[in-house]
């Protein structure tokens, strides 16, 4: 047979197969089976009609979104200015943003843990504003990144038109910089607000006894209700579908200039 | 141990399999037996003692060089003349190990707790443990040589489907519930009750168990405080049965009451834990810790390291006393005599008094073994805890009712220690007879009442979403106005202010 480049995708294709098509097929099969393997559509409606199990999803998303702004109002004036500085650090401060990620990340949220309970004494009374400065910690770098990486590549004789024009400092930011930005902004916010929904090893290691919706899932486990916990992962796929989808406007590009990692 | 430590769980598999590996080519394969047992992370001695580490008893030295696992290879060959290879994994908690079964997984022998070998041995997937294995007078059976009369009588007495459990199981390591508890912080006689929760005076300073079974008990001893401790229920002719009864009470009227006062007195916690609970008691984080008494010990010992002085509780209502224990697998055993014999030899092997020290002192729990004829058990616990001579403040401490049913034998098991011991890691080691008394153990929850307590404890744990207040409300639709609106306005101007895509990357 002749070696064509094709081939190179073969290893690919069967990590993908292995790893991501056939574990989604088993997944379908316990959301949409019962404990004697008759089809049912019960997980799904109950779900959707379980007062808890609703509670937690508005958790979880109300969890995610204060993270994604927190992590959006950090990221990007410090992108801007890394970004915009003549500073010739300027790699060695944006070495400064990536390095707590290669410090292990439960390491990094025991030290948080330490920390907080020095300022705030019992880390038990604030279990949401903990949860949120864990996330936050946590996946502060993945918004960074993609907002510098997009600023940097931005075309500055955009910039320039603008302000020949006549437009002054704000109007071109508003107008030129910020809409041209918004890519990195939407990269950056798909890979922090989906992961902030499910990473509840925070909010234990942190403290925070209610569940958002990975423990949700991890507790139908350990009950052995596999199909309820995967009618639950199910779900939570069909959001970040829906997230995907709905974020993802200005096809390619977007994609090309806003994603870095 | 119950902590999960999986790290080391890790290196462990992965030092005995590798150790097994090596062991391969030296015997024919079809000669040598291959044992697959799964316990919990950390529960067996691995061995590798620093030499200042030898545990040196008056009936000689105790110190371990290899891994017990190692050592049972080897006494095997030597003492039956048969290869074996062990081929040890570890798992989380016994819902892990269940759902390795469900998925395939196999193996001969498993350790885990009473409330899985009950679930076990209700579906039919044990072996019974062979007659030999009873007989006292064979040379090699530890176990049944060994075993604590008070083990072996609950492990006799309480059956399953009509079926005793010592039918199919033989006991490890054992323990009570309770507190560990800052004295300074908490009164000894607020941490002798399950109301601890409750007490507002340590608020946000208690922690509480992780996990549907051990939180529920604890519910229902606060729940049932009253009746518990009053004199007609106490001095009542069927007192076992009834407490046993009154615990295991799983009506849907009693799991309602248990998720109410959970509500209540979760804004009390400062943490459902699973393991965290060790470090957050010894660095101080909580005043007191709802924890077994393994665990227990455990937490002392690194206390007691830091000079941070701590002690052990176990409520006046009721204590569950658990157990880990052995038990072999069909799926795994398949009639195979060879192997059968090689699990039932491992049994025996860890329940050996020198072995049952070794593991006591590398994990910290209680062993099911009391070795009473041999003595060393015995030895190594007033090894342990047993007052210097010059010491002044002493105390008789009686653990006969653990070592013997000999009622005057009894009379020689006598601890004579530190009397802070009696707060403190010897009791907890060694309860006393009177918390053993009103301890009964908590049986498995079949598959309506699982389902029911884990909706409950659901129930405890999510967000209701009825208790989303309005003004959350408000936000969440003003943000999704928001967003909605951006995102169908951001379309048109955005297309406008950029060049074409095309354009753009020419420039």
């Amino acid at each position: 047979m002749r070696f064509s480049r094709k081939a190179l995708g073969i290893p690919y294709g069967i990590f993908l197969l292995l790893f991501v098509a056939a574990p989604l097929a088993v997944l379908f099969y316990y959301a949409f089976t019962n404990g004697s393997g008759q089809f049912t559509f019960r997980n799904l409606t109950g779900f959707f009609t379980d007062a808890n199990t609703l509670g937690t999803l508005f958790y979880s998303f109300a969890l995610a979104f204060v993270t994604t702004v927190v992590c959006l109002l950090i990221a990007y004036p410090t992108a801007y200015f890394l970004a915009h500085s003549r500073l010739k650090s300027k790699s060695v401060m944006i070495m400064l943003f990536i390095m707590p990620m290669w410090i292990n990340f439960s390491l990094r949220i025991t030290a948080l843990k330490e920390l907080l309970t020095m300022i705030e004494g019992n880390l038990a009374c604030y279990p949401f504003l903990n949860s949120v400065l864990g996330m936050t910690y946590d996946f502060l770098p993945f918004m960074i990144l993609p907002i510098y990486n997009v600023l940097t590549r931005l075309d500055q004789s955009l910039v320039e038109a603008a302000k020949d024009l006549g437009a002054n400092n704000t109007r071109t930011f508003l107008k030129v910089t910020l809409p041209l930005s918004m890519p990195g902004v939407m990269s950056g916010v798909m890979m922090v607000f989906l992961p902030a929904m499910t990473n509840y090893v925070v909010l234990d290691m942190l403290y925070n006894s209610t569940y958002i919706m990975g423990s949700l899932i991890g507790s139908y486990f350990s009950a052995y209700n596999w199909h309820g916990g995967s009618m639950i992962s199910l779900i939570l796929l069909g959001i970040i579908c829906l997230f995907t989808l709905l974020t993802d406007t200005d096809k390619e590009e977007n994609v090309r200039g806003g994603t870095l990692l | 141990m119950r902590k999960a430590k999986l790290l080391s769980g890790i290196i462990l598999s992965g030092i005995l399999a590798f150790s097994g590996l090596t062991a391969v080519p030296a015997a024919a394969a079809d000669e040598e037996i291959v044992l697959r047992i799964a316990s919990w992370e950390d529960y067996i001695d691995l061995g590798g003692w620093e030499e200042d580490e030898v545990i040196d008893l008056e009936s000689g030295d105790i110190f371990a060089e290899n891994s017990l696992t190692d050592d049972f290879e080897d006494w095997y060959e030597e003492t039956y003349g048969r290869k074996v290879r062990v081929e040890y994994s570890t798992f989380g908690t016994n819902e892990d190990l269940y759902n390795m079964l469900t998925l395939g997984d196999v193996f001969d022998l498993v350790c885990p707790s009473e409330y899985m070998i009950m679930k076990l041995i209700a579906e039919d997937q044990l072996v019974p443990l062979s007659d030999d294995f009873f007989d006292e007078d064979g040379e090699y059976n530890y176990y049944i040589q060994g075993v604590s009369p008070y083990i072996r009588n609950i492990f006799e007495t309480h059956e399953i489907n009509g079926e005793y459990w010592n039918k199919y199981a033989a006991g490890y390591m054992w323990g009570v519930t309770g507190f560990v508890y800052n004295p300074e912080v908490v009164s000894r006689e607020d941490a002798s009750t399950w109301h601890l929760f409750e007490k507002e005076e340590i608020s946000r300073q208690i922690t509480v168990k992780d996990n549907v079974r051990d939180t529920y008990f604890a519910a229902v001893g606060a729940l049932k405080s009253d009746l518990l401790l009053s004199d007609d229920f106490r001095n009542a002719d069927d007192y076992p049965e009834r407490l046993l009864e009154e615990m295991n009470d799983t009506s849907p009227e009693t799991i309602a009451a248990v998720q109410e006062y959970l509500q209540t007195i979760k804004d009390n916690l400062y943490s459902f834990e699973t393991d965290s609970g060790v470090s957050d008691m010894v660095s101080g984080k909580v005043a007191a810790n709802f924890q077994w008494s393994g665990d227990g010990v455990f937490i002392l010992d690194l206390a007691d390291d830091v000079d941070y002085y701590l002690e052990y509780a176990v409520p006046e209502e009721v204590t569950n006393v658990y157990f880990d224990g052995w038990v072999m697998l069909k799926s795994g055993i398949s009639q195979d005599p060879a192997k059968q014999h090689a699990a039932e030899a491992f049994i025996n092997y860890v329940s050996r008094p020198d072995n049952v020290i070794r593991n006591m002192y590398y994990i910290g729990y209680t062993s099911v073994i009391s070795a009473a004829e041999d003595g060393r058990v015995f030895e190594y616990a007033d090894w342990c805890y047993g007052a210097e001579e010059d010491e002044e403040d002493t105390v008789d401490y009686p653990v006969g009712h653990f070592f013997t049913d000999d009622a005057e034998e009894a009379e020689d098991y006598v601890i004579t220690a530190p009397a802070d011991q009696l707060k403190r890691q010897l009791f907890a080691q060694y309860p006393s007879e009177e918390v053993l008394d009103r301890a009964c153990i908590m049986v498995y929850f079949d598959r309506e009442v699982n389902e029911a307590a884990n909706q409950m404890w659901i129930k405890v744990r999510c967000f209701n979403i009825a208790d989303i207040p309005v003004w959350a409300w408000v936000i969440a639709a003003a943000v999704i106005v928001l967003l909605v609106t951006w995102l169908i306005r951001s379309r048109k101007p955005f297309r406008k202010a950029g060049l074409p895509a095309g354009k753009r990357k020419n420039i």
